[in-house]
């Protein structure tokens, strides 16, 4: 199996405030990670630098022995970081015929008229309909999806990965990451911890109660929201 | 090539022009060229509001869309970013650019050959700055930037001169003195040299803010290249 990514000691910040730092995993094709983290801990950050889009403070990044903005071009990259991301005004099949060319949809509303849901879907039809895609990465791709779309997306991932593509996925939904992930990255406010799936659990899947268990004990304790009447 | 192709696909569909601001291009293009078609002598005022809209047009802003993710399936896609720059440049240029071909066509076709005042090298000057020096000082900022604050230094150069100030340029003149007047001059309202073929001081007159234009869009290509992505939201 080749090693497709490699990441050392990575620093990511923005101005002087230091986002997160000493990052190192490994990715190889065929495999999955999750990055686990609370709002504002870094993930889009992580999943930004992974797609050549910042500079690192610190590390370094390989992707098939190449930087990322290097390799991208060669292996083909799909990056969709939230429908917030798609322009408004652009009508939804124009959109979506920037992807590998295949009629996405036939909507010709503009994409600031459709639920989130709907753009959502279209945004990701639209990344992961290119070919070949080598690396995914995908930031709360679950996100606004309904069950039906929730489970294509679950197993179209499963399909990319199964057919040798390194996926890289960050959300809040752990039940969506429980299982489909061979890497775990907790991004926390004072550390970051990697784990593979056999570090969380010797035997079997990783399930989401898992997952939750071990996110808990990695920040010292289940957070509190205290409701306010 | 595919590559480049590419892009122009992706500028057509997430254009860097409104639609409305290409409707107004269409609108000043038919009726410049229907005044050109009555009388010929009526070409360099008819291109006037075309540059005065070109100059909003180029100042497309590259890096506000950019920071926004509208632009993410371009840059994980490989390639050159410059080409990219400059992709975006021709693109938003160009519902101006097409608009002065047409008005072109319409002074020829009008005075059947013997006026071409729209193709001067003063036109081309004009149409070169209010192209390039908008787009290239917008890449950093939200839209429409270069286009408010040329506006601005114009009104404020109007109100503490007199309009006269941008007349300057047309005086022959090889001193340098003059030559620097008519410099400024050009730099702050270009479009006083549409219709005129411009002599030797004239062009040492236009030559600075030319220059000037390449350099910032050679910087601002480098800009684009080189200069981080951030998402607005995870800043």
């Amino acid at each position: 199996m080749t090693l497709a990514l490699t990441v050392r000691g990575l620093a990511m910040q923005y101005g002087r405030r230091l986002v997160f730092q000493d990052v190192s995993f490994d990715l190889a094709a065929g495999q999955a990670a999750g990055i686990v983290g609370a709002n504002g801990s870094g993930k889009t950050t992580l999943l930004r630098a992974l797609a050549g889009c910042l500079t690192l403070k610190a590390g370094e990044i390989r992707i098939d022995g190449l930087s990322p903005r290097d390799a991208i071009g060669r292996i083909g990259v799909g990056y969709f970081a939230g429908e917030a991301t798609l322009p408004g005004s652009v009508r939804a099949a124009r959109w979506g015929s920037l992807g590998a060319g295949d009629d996405v949809t036939r909507e010709s509303r503009r994409l600031r008229t459709l639920s989130r849901g709907t753009r959502q879907m279209l945004g990701l039809r639209t990344v992961l309909g290119r070919h070949p895609l080598g690396l995914i990465l995908l930031d709360e791709p679950w996100e606004g999806l309904d069950p039906d779309a929730g489970r294509w997306l679950s197993t179209m991932l499963e399909t990319k990965r199964d057919r040798g593509s390194a996926v890289v996925l960050s959300s809040h939904r752990l039940h969506d990451l429980a299982g489909l992930c061979d890497v775990y990255v907790f991004l926390l406010s004072h550390h970051v911890t990697v784990l593979r799936a056999h570090e969380i659990v010797s035997v079997g899947p990783v399930t989401t109660e898992h997952l939750l268990t071990t996110f808990d004990r990695l920040r010292g304790g289940a957070m509190t929201l205290r409701a306010t009447s | 090539m595919r590559n480049v192709w590419y892009l122009v696909r992706f500028f057509h569909v997430v254009a860097p022009v409104p639609s409305m601001m290409v409707g107004t291009f269409v609108v000043l293009t038919m009726a410049g060229a229907g005044a050109i078609l009555g009388d010929p002598a009526r070409a360099s005022g008819a291109l006037v509001p075309v540059l005065i809209l070109q100059t909003f047009a180029s100042s497309s802003g590259f890096s506000l869309p950019a920071r926004r993710g509208h632009y993410d399936l371009l840059f994980t896609r490989g390639g050159s970013r410059s080409l990219i720059a400059l992709v975006h440049w021709a693109t938003s240029v160009g519902p101006g650019v097409a608009s002065w071909w047409a008005l072109c066509f319409a002074e020829i076709a009008a005075s059947a050959g013997a006026r071409a005042t729209l193709t001067a090298s003063g036109t081309l000057a004009a149409l070169f700055l209010v192209s390039t020096l908008p787009w290239a000082v917008t890449v950093g900022l939200p839209r429409f930037s270069g286009g408010i604050g040329w506006m601005l230094v114009v009104v404020t150069a109007a109100t503490t001169f007199s309009a006269d100030v941008f007349g300057v340029w047309a005086v022959p003149s090889t001193r340098i003195e003059d030559v620097a007047w008519s410099a400024w001059a050009f730099f702050m309202y270009p479009i006083a040299a549409v219709g005129e073929p411009l002599d030797r001081g004239q062009l040492m007159a236009v030559a600075p803010a030319l220059l000037l234009a390449v350099g910032a869009m050679v910087t601002a290509c480098h800009w684009v290249a080189h200069r981080d992505i951030p998402l607005e939201a995870a800043q």
